[in-house]
Formats: C-alpha cells, structure tokens, sequence
C-alpha cells in the first residue's frame, strides 16, 4: 500500500500453443532466449518493473498456456485484467486465424466493462525465421478492424521490438486506469434498526 | 524450426507422459527444492516454473500416501507439495539487470533469508490477483507470489472447493476469501489455522473498517481490476499495528491474547469510581438523538461503555476502535470527528465519532459514536461536560493513579500465597472480556514469551477444537505445569512453576478462582449501562 504514485498492471499474454509466449515473457523479463519448447501448464507469472510518463509501473505479466488442456483457470486468470497480449506466429497462418477466437474469449471470460475499447496488443512473433507466412498488411487490417489495436512484429529469439511492444503495452494500460476515478460516492448513513444492524444480528456476542 | 518439431510431439503426448519431461532435465523436485537453495537459486534463474505443473507433480506425489493432510476433513489433501511451489514457482521475478535508470534497485524478497525467514506473513489481494499488502516486503516487489496464490485459490475453486490450508516445511498457510478479497496468512507459529483465520478475520474488519463492505463490492463490481490500494494508501499503519500483536513483531506485549480469545481487556477500577463515570456519560449523553455508542478507553483497555439501548458492541468492533486509537498520535492534540464503520454492527455504513482525550491531563480517550453526520458540536459540548464532571468528582485522578501504576503489580500483590503462578487468562463466558495480568519474569523476554504464545495457543486450540473440545487440560511440561479448564462460566488458562504439583495447582486454582470471583467488578463489567 505504499505511495499514491505506483501503479500494478495485471498483463494476460494469449495466444495458440508454441507461438512463444513463454519466450517473449522470458526475453521481456530476463532478456533470455531457449530453444528448447516446453509447454506451459496453468499459467506462468512474471514481474517487471517498468517507467511509463515519470511513473514507476510494475507490470505483473500472466503466461497462460496455450494448449487448450492446459487451459485449467480460464476465467480466474482473466479476470481484472487490465490489458491482453494476444501473440500470434508469422509462420503459422493458423495461430493467426485462431486470434479471433482468442479476443472472443478474452472478452467473454474477463467480461470487462468497456469491451470497445479494452486495450489489446497484437504481436507477430518468430519474424526472425524465413517461412514467413502472414504478411504484415494481413495482420494491420485485421488489428484496423478490431478498432485500431496496436500491432508490433516481435522476435523472442533476437529480442526485436520486444521491449518497445512492452512499453506500449504499459501506456495503454495505465491510460485507461487514468481514466477511472475513484468513485467517490459514499455510503449511505445508517438507518438504525434497519436490516443491516438489526439489534437481535445473533453474531452480536458481546462485550 | 526446432521449435516447432518439439511443439509437435509435445502435442500428441499424454498429459502424464509430458510432466515427465517438464522434470527433465532442469526442473527440481518438489520435496527437495527447499533444502537446496543454493543450487536453485541458480537454477531458477534459468527457467520458468510453472505453478500448475508443480501442483500437479504434487497430487500425484501424495495421491498414495496422502499421510500430508494433517487436519482432517480439510480438503487439502495433496496440496501440501504446492505450498513449495509456492517458493518455487514465483522465481522468475524479474531481475532486471537491464533496469532502467531512475528506478530504485529490484530487489528479490524471495530469495532474502530475512525476508523467508520471517515469523508470520500477512498477504491481502484482489480476486483478479492484484496486491494490496504485505506484511513484510514491498507489495509491489512480490507481484508473482500473489499471482500463485490466486492461482492456487481459483484452482481449488474450480472443483466447487475452497482451500482452507496448506500444511508444508513447518510452515501453515491459512486462507480466507470474503467478496472481493483473498486474505492468506502464514506462519511457523504455533497458532492453528483456526486462530490464523481469526486473525485474518481482524484484517478483513479493518478493511471494511475503512471503506465499508457496499463501498468496496460496488468498486469491485465496477472494475474488477481495482487497484485497492488507492482507497486505502494513508492507512497502512493500522493494519501493521493490528498485526503487530504478537512476539513475531518482536515486541513484548498482551495483545495477541485478546485477540487469541476474541476479547477485550478491561481497565481495572474501584466499583464505585467506575460507576461515577458511566453516569457522568449517561447524564450528558442521554438527550442526544441518534447517539449509538460511547466508548471510553486508557492503555489499550476499555474504562467504560454505555450504549443505546437494543444495541451492543461486538469485541472485533471495539478493537478496530483499540486499534485506531492506539496508532492515532493526532487524536491527542486536537479533538477529531472520524468515520468509522465497526462491521459487526453494520457492514454497509460508517458510524461518525467525536475522538478526544478527555484532558491534558488525563490520557483516556472518549469516543462518541453517532449515525449523524452533523453531530459533532452536540458531541463536542457533552464531552466538555463530561470531563468537567469527571474532574470536579476526582474521577480523572483515579483514572491517572491506576494509569501511573499498573495494574498487575498490584494484582499479583493480592494474589499472594501464589508465587508459583507465572501467568493466566480467564475469561467469563457472559462477556467477551478478558484478565490478563501482564508479563513478568521469565516471560519478558522474546524467545520466553515465544513460548508462552505457543503454549497458549496450543490450549486455546484445543479446548475450542471444533471437533472434539477438551473441558480440562494439565500438562507437566519441561519448563512449567500448564492448566486449561472450561466450565460453564469461565475459561481459565493458567501457567505455574515447573516444580508444582497437581494437589498443589488444584489448591492454587481455587485460590485464583475465589479471589478473582471476589474482584470480579474491579476487573470485569458485567452490564453495560444505556442512554
């Protein structure tokens, strides 16, 4: 509870199984790069303190798993996210087909109060291999279409633009966290004898 | 291209068949992983651990032995080994090397001896997983491990369950969700997981305490990823005050008994002087409309009560009252007009009190709690007036005299012919009141009052063990003879000199018991009186 300025933003990265969530979380945080493919199961959990406009942010990012029966927490991992990563592979033209679904999902699951207008990233991953197989126009018109989420072309393996996407990833979090006031409607006075404070509550053992 | 190879295969293999290669070749074992520190330190530099993948190595390590449950009846069975994972998987906290200037050094708590080593933790999150406090540690800093508990608590959730406790390493985990909030408490105390949730129960009244429960639900209703700690910044104090009560503060002090007893304790006063000041209240209190509760207290203790009637206070509600008197150095100053909502008399809404000393000159504090919001010039001339009528009738001085000497030297004065008897609690059962001498030697150091919390606890455990409670304990121990004993009309708790024996104690007892019987209005207030 400490300091009015610091903010916590709950980050949930989707996407289909081997795209490289897991890797992107990994070069993000630990400016590390594997491999070796193991598949998440559950969810993996990842801090990063970062500083968007003076303001210290500490990113609490969510690695889910990509394969659908490792999928055990849907909705408690969803929920109360302030911004989705929806990560697709340029090589694998299914992965991006299926980021439809993915935001679909999201949307459902997390239910959140302004589905217009949630923040959502798109990133195109693995563009340091040759077999690209989404082109980058393909990937912008779908974002376009999804009300202008911003889309970035990331490689996990050579840290391309990993840093930058996660920095945009912040701004537009907090701007929507800026948004939301406090509400500041107070509660209503006490009517005594009403239901809440009923003189016969039994769980009034007393003093 | 390797990446997808291995993506494939991992796909068509089965489910078992694929944590077993999750543990090879980098991944630890459970059981072990705590003890090798040194190396996983290492280790988990490099990997990701996943909270899942440890949760189920788990139940199927413990599906054969499920010997790991130790209060039965719990639905914990198997989740023992998550409780390392726990340690485990929060690892990947970020070491940013790479940080960006400007920001004040990472720091890592869960690889900190001082911080793993501590006594007892305190967390509070959101349902989302978001952190609102930690007892020890930057809340920030520790993202991932409340990330892991609300992955551990949803997970329970999902087969229609709900995770009680965790029982691993000498530590016991305790959790509690109430609307919006997951509360966990951890120790390597002696406390119960019963006597934990108490505790977590304290926390939770704090913090409707001070936003009420329709404010918060509604907030959490709205945005499901409130940030609490907007609402509650500025209040930090009071929740480590309330959880600084027993010896892992690393203070001496009574507290953890009244809350181990769901008690309060009372200020010990001559009957005559005591009923001078509730009718100085009551005679300057009794024309003010909507007026619920009058509260005067000294050192933590409470001096008087007089309430309106059909209404009265519930102990948890009086210590968020102790507690925000306690750790409030302006009330001393200047009067103050504060909302406050006392939960177990009404959840939804705050109550607005007058707090003031009553004189320079005399340090116990009045509070007078109404539902009207414009009262506070009505309450601030009754408590002139009480104080005036309290001064001019010598209460004040009696207050003081019992304030400058305190008052177990003159309890354990009258309890003589008992030397052997170190310490006790009684508590009658009509009223949530306790006696509690406070600590003389060898109690008044850490480690001894350690083991005196221990002991205390272990018999309060038992006596109100839900499922099978003791009505008479007598333990020889090494360092003293214990006594716990539950009648109808009171509780009593009793630690002597090792070399007593049992006639003895028996004797000693009836001794106590009579002699308290016959001060029982000095230290107890059987009725508390109305407008």
């Amino acid at each position: 509870m400490s300091g009015r300025k610091k903010s916590l933003l709950k980050v949930i990265i989707l996407g289909d199984s081997s795209v490289g969530k897991t890797s992107l979380m990994n070069q993000y945080v630990n400016k590390r790069f594997s491999n070796q493919y193991k598949a998440t199961i559950g969810a993996d959990f990842c801090t990063k303190e970062v500083v968007v406009n003076d303001r210290v942010v500490t990113m609490q990012i969510w690695d889910t798993a990509g394969q659908e029966r490792f999928q055990s927490l849907g909705v408690a991992f969803y929920r109360g996210a302030d911004c989705c990563v929806l990560v697709y592979d340029v090589t694998a033209p299914n992965s991006f087909k299926n980021l439809d679904s993915w935001r679909d999902e999201f949307l459902i699951q997390a239910s959140p109060r302004d589905p217009e207008h949630f923040p959502f990233v798109v990133l195109g991953n693995k563009v340091d291999l040759d077999n690209r197989q989404v082109s980058t126009r393909r990937a912008q018109q779908w974002c376009q279409s999804k009300n202008d989420i911003p889309y970035y072309e990331t490689s996990a393996k050579e840290g391309i633009n990993v840093e930058m996407a996660f920095q945009v990833i912040a701004k537009n979090a907090l701007e929507l966290e800026a948004e939301a006031e406090v509400i500041n409607d107070f509660p209503d006075q006490i009517t005594l004898g009403s239901q809440n404070n009923r003189p016969g509550n039994p769980d009034n053992c007393q003093c | 291209m390797e990446v997808e190879q291995t993506s494939m295969r991992s796909d068509t293999n089965s489910t078992s068949e694929y944590l077993d290669a999750e543990g090879d070749p980098d991944a630890i074992e459970p059981e072990t992983s705590l003890y090798q520190e040194a190396d996983f330190e290492q280790e988990a530099e490099q990997q990701n651990h996943s909270i899942i993948s440890e949760l189920r190595d788990g139940l199927d390590a413990t599906r054969d032995t499920s010997a790991l449950s130790p209060e039965p009846g719990q639905h914990t069975k198997g989740l023992a080994a998550s409780a390392e994972s726990l340690a485990l998987s929060t690892s990947t906290s970020a070491k940013t090397e790479d940080s960006i200037s400007g920001l004040e050094e990472e720091y890592d708590y869960q690889h900190d001896s001082l911080w793993r080593g501590q006594k007892k933790h305190i967390f509070i999150l959101s349902e989302a997983g978001k952190p609102i406090f930690s007892l020890h540690g930057n809340e920030d800093k520790l993202a991932t491990l409340f990330g892991v508990i609300q992955a551990l608590v949803s997970f329970v959730q999902l087969g229609q369950d709900a995770i009680t406790s965790i029982h691993a390493a000498g530590i016991k985990f305790a959790f509690m969700q109430r609307s919006s909030l997951i509360l966990v408490a951890a120790t390597r105390s002696n406390m119960s997981v019963q006597q934990l949730q108490l505790q977590l129960g304290d926390v939770y009244n704090q913090i409707l305490s001070i936003l009420t429960y329709s404010h918060m639900t509604k907030i959490f209703e709205k945005r499901k990823n409130f940030d609490l700690r907007r609402l509650l910044s500025g209040s930090e104090r009071l929740f480590y005050n309330l959880l600084a009560n027993d010896s892992s503060s690393a203070k001496v002090s009574n507290n953890i008994f009244t809350f181990l007893t769901n008690s309060i304790l009372v200020f010990p006063l001559a009957t005559a002087i005591r009923s001078q000041i509730t009718s100085a209240i009551q005679s300057n209190c009794s024309k003010i409309k909507n007026l619920v509760f009058a509260v005067l207290i000294a050192n933590n203790k409470l001096i008087a009560l007089v309430r309106m009637k059909k209404y009265s206070i519930h102990p948890a509600d009086l210590r968020m009252i102790f507690n925000l008197v306690e750790c409030s150095e302006s009330f001393k100053s200047s009067e103050n007009w504060s909302p406050i909502c006392l939960p177990k008399f009404d959840m939804n809404g705050y109550l607005h009190a007058h707090v003031s000393y009553l004189a320079n000159d005399c340090q116990a504090c009045l509070l007078l709690l109404s539902v009207d919001r414009d009262a506070f010039f009505t309450l601030a001339e009754a408590k002139a007036k009480i104080t005036e009528k309290l001064r001019k009738n010598h209460c004040l001085e009696a207050i003081n005299e019992e304030l400058k000497q305190p008052f177990n030297a003159k309890l354990y004065q009258q309890v003589v012919g008992i030397p052997e008897l170190r310490h006790f609690l009684y508590k009658p059962k009509s009223t949530a009141q306790l006696l509690c001498p406070t600590l003389r030697h060898p109690y008044k150091s850490l480690v001894e009052l350690e083991r005196l919390e221990a002991i205390y606890c272990d018999l309060l455990h038992r006596i109100h063990n839900g499922s099978r409670p003791l009505k008479l304990i007598y333990e020889v121990k090494e360092r003293e003879v214990v006594l716990a004993w539950a009648t109808g009309t009171y509780e009593l708790y009793a630690v002597f000199e090792p070399v007593v024996d049992k006639a003895t104690v028996i004797k000693y007892v009836d001794k106590l018991i009579k002699w308290i019987e016959k001060e029982y209005d000095v230290y107890f207030i059987r009725n508390h009186a109305t407008f």
